[in-house]
């Protein structure tokens, strides 16, 4: 008797633990399916859209939760550099693109933690209130200012930090593409020859 | 030794447990931020402060917007919600208990503002109300993001949200 309620309790156990790892890997391997990507930049399908079932609006919740549609607003995300290395504090870059066909866009830099970096510098966010929206545009992407016009300050952001460009009411003819999207560039790293 | 049975069992809880899991994340999820964003007092308008870097409730904050959030609860009957209109972009979004965003307004639509009824899906339909939207779930959550890049246009912004309303229509009418 003891060694049949054993029994069920292990199956039961062993069960639950299955479903719940399960809807883990669902969830964790299917965002893959939602990510699109445009040269270095991530860009996430599953972020404000519309959930045609269970699945797709867990991965929804998940990705971005009280998101804005894509009607209202695009999400790319940059991790790596142009060679495929993680974004370091030590290295200084250029992001510079063309005008984004939409009303209004920014860039963000966040730490590894998803949160803003903890430094005094107030240069966390660039938008196109302060570069403008016709013309080409360039950012330095440092732990300090130096000579730069415009500027995004990675001080105290270590390693593996990331950058989010979203872009506001995109026009219709907007298309997201390696040409189309800011291009990251490495000046220098320190240490480096 | 008949282990059949329990293979069998523990798949059947595998599969319940994962359907049920699917199920109840993005509700779960939801659950609390209508918590935190309610906090004691639902059908009210509650204005973030600025983004900083101290800002640790919610992942990847655009310190670009002033957020106001309200978490609504139409157990009482209609809420009316309403968002001035801000010099610069803005919107009114309204989620579901499920995390369905499922009506959003922005500034190219209503240049003057924007003003609704919320009521629960298939309940009656108050008199007089000229924009009524039906909530798929009893509780939600509405927000109203200003473009406000600046501390300068922060500080406007939240000027501009003490003339937002989200209250219960009994509320007003007592």
């Amino acid at each position: 008797m003891l060694r049949r309620v054993l029994a069920w309790a292990a199956a039961a156990l062993i069960g639950v633990a299955l479903g719940v790892g399960s809807a883990w890997a669902t969830l964790e391997f299917g965002r893959a399916g939602f990510i699109e990507h445009y040269g270095s930049w991530a860009h996430s399908r599953a972020a404000g859209s519309q959930a045609a079932g269970p699945y797709t609006r867990a991965i929804i919740a998940r990705d971005g939760l009280l998101a804005l549609s894509a009607r209202e607003a695009l999400y790319f995300t940059l991790y790596e550099d142009e060679e495929g290395r993680p974004l370091d504090e030590s290295c200084v870059y250029d992001l510079s693109g063309p005008p984004l066909a939409a009303r209004w866009w920014s860039v963000t830099l966040y730490d590894a933690d998803n949160y803003l970096v903890r430094n005094n510098d107030h240069a966390g966010s660039i938008d196109a209130s302060r570069i403008g929206l016709d013309s080409m545009w360039s950012v330095r992407v440092s732990p300090v200012r130096g000579n730069a016009p415009h500027w995004l300050s990675s001080r105290a952001a270590g390693r593996d930090f990331s950058l989010t460009l979203r872009v506001y009411n995109p026009h219709r003819d907007f298309r997201a593409s390696a040409e189309t999207l800011p291009r990251l560039t490495t000046l220098s790293c320190a240490g480096e020859a | 030794m008949g282990w059949d049975k329990y293979v069998f069992g523990a798949l059947l809880i595998a599969a319940v447990t994962h359907i049920a899991c699917i199920y109840a994340a993005p509700r779960l999820m939801m659950n609390v931020a209508i918590e935190r964003v309610g906090g004691e007092s639902y059908n009210s308008w509650r204005l973030a402060e600025r983004v900083s870097p101290a800002s640790r409730q919610i992942v990847r904050p655009s310190p670009d917007f002033a957020y106001s959030a309200c978490a609504y609860d139409l157990s009482a009957g209609p809420v009316t919600i309403s968002a001035a209109p801000w010099s610069s972009y803005w919107s009114l979004s309204l989620y579901a208990a499920n995390s369905d965003n499922y009506y959003v307004i922005d500034d190219r639509e209503a240049e003057y503002g924007a003003g609704l009824t919320l009521i629960r899906r298939g309940a009656r339909r108050p008199d007089g109300a000229a924009m009524i939207v039906e909530s798929p779930s009893e509780r939600g959550i509405a927000l109203i993001r200003r473009l406000a890049p600046s501390p300068a246009e922060y500080r406007a912004a939240a000027e501009t949200a003490r003339r937002d309303v989200c209250a219960s229509l009994a509320s007003l009418a007592g």
